[in-house]
């Protein structure tokens, strides 16, 4: 045994590290793939943030200056004190919010029909909730405006309300759909059994486990109606009412585009997609109803 | 506490075959019922429709005098334990235990008081602040048992509660759950699928199938005298040796394969000439030495040591049963798969023997059957026969 461990590390020793170190090369190269891609992903970011920073004669110099070499503030002020800034803020924030709201009290309650209920054409319904969402929303532009008109909601915040809601919502339902069947449903017949009603077990059972998934849609609500762009230029026209996407093409006049105050605009409208999502990502916690039955 | 009544109660499933027909039980105040069948028997939708949370189809469910057929399973005042424990994830155990009580009102301190008193009862007062994922298998359960217990409800409701133990945990939650039942004399109704656990847990056991009640009786009497071949063959571990076999004599004698049974009597003097199903349980296959009974010759195909006992597989010659809708087929014990070739049609004889006893596989051995502890069956219906004389079918095992 002794003299086999003597000599078994010589030839062993290259046979192994050999692919050790192609294994490490592919590693790498994964790796810097990957730093490519988040380059490609960051950038615009980083553009956009600092020639918010720049002053006017660094943004248009013909070499591109990476780092803004003396930042300067007043392309934020100018931003800030652009008109209807925070008429934009006031209209983009109501529309979020009762998007958000909304779209989370009507998906929940329609996810709970979907999912605990057996009703006549659910199958078809359900299916037509994904198909709607295949459909491009420039051919729905034209006939919705029609049919906005009609109902006298162009122009209008709620307007604009209700059909962030038809995009939103279907994404939500099918969503908080999927979540709910993940939950037993001995879980609320036990609370009924236990004296809760059937509504009661709803808001105290299965409300409470289905935060991710709530927290899950509200995000994608507040994407959606925050960034969207089409919708709101093509329905509201009134300066005042209109949302903070809209009141960013303001910079772009017949006179040429304002850019540092564009960028600076820019980046303080994506300041609360980021803070919103800081704020709840954390609750998207899965697992959350181990424990229930025995798995 | 309150009796539980079953009237007449039918359940069915939009254009289905009824899950449960006319099912009429009574379950006495603090009574223990076990129903137990098959899967798909309708035991649990009967349970459900005890608990509210499944729809009457027709006839009626009492619990006390209350006809609770159109209440709401919180208005019915009981306590169900299910399968999967359903315990809630996001809420502490003491909230879980806790929250039949805030759902009805009950003042916080008592709540408090009362939560303590079951925790402690069920071992389970340091985990109260523990979420039930960080609970074993069998401490989740005791909590699902504290829940129910804790209501102080009219009647308990269980749905095979043991199943998703490990067999080790299940004797032990098996005695606890009869034991708490008796301090407590809550009336209730447990749904299992295991005929051991339906027997030692019992005051009495309920047997279903295809949505029929089979027969209501005390284990013991379930045991020795079942209704028909179904009864006889679910209840019992290993289950019944059922075979068929041709009264002759003017009913007195039982012939199967190369077998004259002596009867002793013309104890089937109505079947004289016909075939019936012979029933006889494992542990009245007697060893033939010092025996004067008839015998019976066989092979021995298996022995199955158990330490205590053994279990010996003997082929013996006789024509299987035929009728194989009539029993339970889980239950039935093997048939002449291993057969040895001379014996045309054979039967598997499983007998329970003293483990002293020295037999290998091949063997021929004769075996003896008391006429007595003999079961009869119709062999069209499946029916216990009444046998016209005395020493008969029931109440001998003993």
């Amino acid at each position: 045994m002794s003299s086999v461990t003597q000599i078994a590390p010589t030839p062993v020793a290259p046979v192994v590290t050999r692919p050790r170190s192609r294994k490490r090369l592919r590693k790498a190269g994964w790796n810097v793939l990957g730093l490519l891609v988040l380059a490609v992903m960051v950038f615009p970011v980083y553009w956009m943030v600092s020639t918010a920073f720049k002053p006017g004669h660094d943004i248009l110099s013909y070499t591109p200056q990476f780092i803004p070499t003396h930042p300067v503030l007043s392309n934020f002020t100018d931003a800030i004190h652009q008109q209807f800034f925070w008429n934009a803020v006031k209209n983009s924030l109501i529309v979020t919010s009762v998007v958000v709201v909304l779209s989370l009290v009507l998906a929940f309650l329609a996810a709970l029909a979907l999912a605990k209920f057996s009703f006549y054409g659910r199958k078809p319904f359900i299916v037509v909730i994904l198909g709607v969402q295949m459909v491009p929303l420039a051919a729905l532009i034209i006939p919705l405006y029609i049919l906005m008109s009609r109902v006298h909601q162009v122009d209008k915040l709620s307007g604009v309300i209700v059909m962030y809601l038809t995009f939103v919502l279907p994404f939500a339902v099918w969503t908080l759909r999927g979540f709910l069947l993940g939950v037993p449903k001995e879980l609320e017949e036990s609370a009924m059994v236990d004296g809760a009603t059937r509504f009661g077990a709803f808001v105290r059972i299965l409300l409470p486990l289905l935060g991710p998934g709530l927290v899950a849609t509200s995000i994608f609500a507040f994407i959606q109606a925050w960034n969207e762009f089409i919708i709101a230029y093509v329905f509201l026209h009134t300066p005042e009412k209109q949302t903070l996407m809209v009141w960013l093409a303001s910079f772009t006049t017949l006179r040429g585009t304002d850019w540092g105050p564009l960028m600076a605009g820019a980046t303080l409208c994506s300041l609360p997609v980021i803070i919103f999502f800081v704020l709840v990502q954390r609750k998207i916690a899965f697992g959350l109803t181990a424990g229930a039955v025995k798995g | 506490m309150a009796e539980l009544e079953f009237i007449h109660v039918g359940k069915t499933y939009g254009g289905e075959a009824p899950a449960v027909r006319d099912l009429n039980l009574k379950i006495d105040e603090g009574e223990f019922v076990v129903l137990v069948g098959p899967s798909g028997c309708g035991k649990t939708t009967a349970l459900r429709m005890v608990a509210g949370l499944e729809e009457i189809t027709e006839g009626e469910i009492r619990i006390g005098d209350r006809v609770v057929n159109d209440l709401a399973p919180r208005e019915r005042d009981i306590a169900m334990v299910f399968q999967n424990y359903a315990l809630y994830p996001h809420k502490t155990i003491y909230e879980n235990l806790a929250f039949g009580l805030r759902m009805r009102k009950v003042p916080k301190d008592e709540q408090r008081r009362r939560v303590e008193e079951i925790a402690q009862k069920l071992g389970l007062a340091d985990m109260l602040n523990r979420r039930p994922a960080q609970l074993s298998g069998g401490q989740r359960q005791r909590v699902a048992m504290g829940r129910a217990i804790v209501r102080e409800p009219e009647a308990f409701l269980m749905d095979e509660p043991l199943s998703n133990l490990d067999a080790k945990l299940r004797v032990q939650m098996r005695a606890e759950i009869a034991r708490i039942q008796q301090a407590l004399e809550v009336t209730t109704l447990y749904v299992t699928h295991d005929q051991v656990e339906a027997m030692t847990m019992g005051d009495r056991v309920a047997v279903m199938r295809d949505g029929v009640l089979q027969q209501v009786d005390t284990p013991q009497r379930l045991y020795d005298a079942p209704a028909n071949l179904f009864v006889a063959s679910f209840v019992g571990s290993p289950p019944m040796n059922l075979f068929e076999a041709t009264v002759e004599a003017d009913g007195t004698q039982l012939v199967f394969g190369e077998t004259r049974l002596e009867l002793g009597g013309p104890l089937l003097r109505d079947y004289s000439g016909r075939r019936l199903v012979v029933g006889i349980r494992p542990e009245e296959v007697r060893e033939a030495s010092g025996w004067d009974g008839a015998r019976v010759r066989g092979r021995v195909l298996l022995v199955e040591a158990l330490g205590a006992e053994q279990l010996i597989h003997i082929e013996i010659a006789a024509s299987p049963l035929e009728r194989a809708d009539l029993v339970d087929a889980a239950a039935q014990p093997p048939g002449p798969t291993l057969g040895v070739e001379e014996l045309e049609r054979s039967v598997t004889l499983l007998g329970r023997f003293d483990r002293h006893l020295l037999l290998t596989p091949g063997e021929a051995v004769e075996v003896a059957i008391d006429p007595s502890l003999l079961h009869f069956f119709d062999l069209e219906t499946g029916l216990a026969l009444p046998t016209t004389d005395v020493p008969a079918v029931a109440g001998v095992a003993g």
